[in-house]
């Protein structure tokens, strides 16, 4: 671990990350999984495998030839790394995504991917879950199975720790929104769980991910999250998820936020032209946006003049549907320190470092705030 | 609200308030030219409107989209296709004859308000529009 200990920045505010990652290695899930895929778990983990890259469950679809100097490769494997990694991160609470299963959506076999999501949700119940931690959980949705999933969401809406559902983005056939998933949807807001979407760069013939065109990971990096986010916002936006749905929270990651305001527009105005194609949207896309949505910074978007990223959060809401998050342990992780250069009021900062999240995902202040009055602004 | 709609309301909001010259209310033609189902646009001092019979009651909307100043009134009329909890979340068509679409950019009114189905701070600016001895008279003052 380098990276420092600073509070510096952060002293006195609350500092929740909507996504930190856990080593969800196969022989990790094997013993929460059912049989008959128990055993290819077990063969997965027996198998010689590289970083994040696990034929038959976390497809890599490597392209590129390998070069010196090549990136950090970092895992956590349990809860007291994690802790003790935000700790020294200055970040009090974690949600925890996969890590591997980023993939998952990418799956094709139904049953396999069914036993593999119950898997890694015991898992992350039985082993990620502890009162105190500041650890909290992320219920995986099946997209290749959206009923077997909702009745998932159902099983640990409620169990310590749970605070969200997690909807694997990349590679998804159909996009999020498709009516298919309205089981998962359902059940998230009868929940009342925020669904998270989060993607990864694969390259796979489902739309945005067909990346085989660009030469290298730069590009593939580049378009990746930010296209994924793209198609699923307007996917989720064109059959009215919003409106069918008016208590879902829906919360969009690792794909900065610059590309919001861009979406938001290009909906606004031709909803305008086409309302007679989704008429069940009563008022602007923006709207909907601004009421229902959240976006996570990372990986902070890097204009040469800081304010012009605070200038482009006010076009979606700004602090107030603006979510920190680091991404750790991940190549392309934001310190919190990395969001104090931006130009923003002491107010804007607390939401968009932790008071948003603790109210989105019902969480308590922390102990180290709660024990001492919490510093004026 | 947007600059370009502020901008495009103020334009039309200019044009009529340019000093007329009487009479204020202009004759456009005997009732019989307006039939129900009808729509014709006519010269109203400086301005164009479209004069709209819509179940025998007369609409009359200056011929400008607030959007990007469009000839709307040259657009088609229709109903509207709504979706929501009091359908049943099912696609249903209602209020046949009575919304306008733009020929521009197919942004849709309601004939009776001038309301935008779409952005609801977008309207058309209507006219006062009265039938006097078989006579259709139109007035820029609003109606």
């Amino acid at each position: 671990m380098s990276v420092q200990s600073n509070r510096t920045a952060s002293d006195g505010m609350v500092i929740v990350d909507c996504d930190v990652h856990v080593n969800d290695l196969p022989e990790f899930l094997a013993p929460h999984c059912e049989m008959p895929w128990r055993k290819s778990l077990e063969i997965l983990g027996a198998t010689p495998r590289r970083y994040l890259d696990v034929p038959g469950y976390a497809p890599a679809f490597g392209l590129d030839a390998p070069m010196p100097g090549g990136h950090a490769t970092r895992s956590v494997n349990n809860p007291q790394a994690m802790r003790d990694e935000l700790d020294a991160l200055g970040i009090d609470y974690g949600i925890l995504l996969p890590d591997h299963l980023l993939k998952f959506a990418t799956l094709p076999n139904i049953e396999y991917a069914t036993a593999l999501s119950h898997a890694y949700n015991r898992w992350l119940v039985a082993e990620w879950m502890r009162e105190g931690s500041g650890l909290y959980g992320a219920i995986m949705a099946c997209p290749q199975n959206p009923e077997d999933s909702a009745k998932e969401i159902e099983r640990y809406a409620g169990t310590p720790g749970i605070c969200s559902v997690y909807l694997p983005t990349a590679g998804v056939d159909p996009l999020w929104g498709a009516r298919r998933y309205d089981p998962i949807l359902a059940a998230a807001e009868a929940a009342d769980l925020p669904v998270i979407l989060h993607s990864v760069t694969v390259t796979s013939p489902v739309f945005p991910a067909q990346l085989h065109q660009f030469e290298n990971y730069f590009a593939r990096q580049v378009i990746g999250h930010a296209f994924s986010m793209m198609a699923n916002l307007v996917s989720i936006m064109h059959t009215g998820v919003p409106v069918r749905y008016p208590k879902l929270k829906i919360v969009f990651t690792e794909s900065g936020v610059s590309w919001v305001p861009c979406m938001m527009w290009r909906m606004d105005r031709y909803h305008q032209e086409f309302r007679r194609t989704v008429p069940f949207l009563e008022e602007r896309p923006s709207e909907y946006m601004r009421r229902q949505m959240w976006f996570a910074t990372q990986p902070l978007d890097e204009p040469i003049n800081p304010k012009y990223l605070v200038e482009t959060m006010e076009h979606y809401g700004g602090a107030d549907r603006t979510l920190f998050a680091s991404d750790w342990p991940h190549h392309d992780f934001d310190h919190p320190r990395g969001l104090a250069k931006l130009p923003l009021t002491q107010e804007q900062r607390r939401k968009i470092m932790g008071e948003n999240a603790l109210s989105l995902f019902k969480l308590p202040m922390p102990k180290r705030l709660t024990k001492r009055e919490i510093q004026p602004v | 609200m947007s600059g370009s709609q502020e901008m495009a309301e103020h334009a039309v909001e200019t044009d009529t308030k340019t000093p007329q010259p009487a009479p204020v209310e202009y004759p456009v033609g005997p009732a019989s030219d307006f039939p129900p189902g009808s729509h014709k646009i006519v010269q109203v001092g400086t301005q164009e409107v479209g004069v709209f019979n819509v179940n025998g009651d007369l609409h009359a909307l200056i011929n400008i989209c607030p959007h990007q100043y469009g000839p709307v009134c040259d657009g088609s009329v229709g109903g509207e296709m709504s979706c929501n909890a009091s359908t049943g979340w099912k696609f249903q068509w209602s209020r046949d004859g009575e919304i306008l679409i733009c020929p521009w950019h197919g942004l849709e009114f309601d004939l009776t308000t001038g309301q935008c189905l779409a952005p609801k701070e977008m309207r058309l600016r209507k006219c006062k529009v009265s039938l006097v001895d078989g006579e259709v008279r139109v007035s820029l003052r609003a109606g």
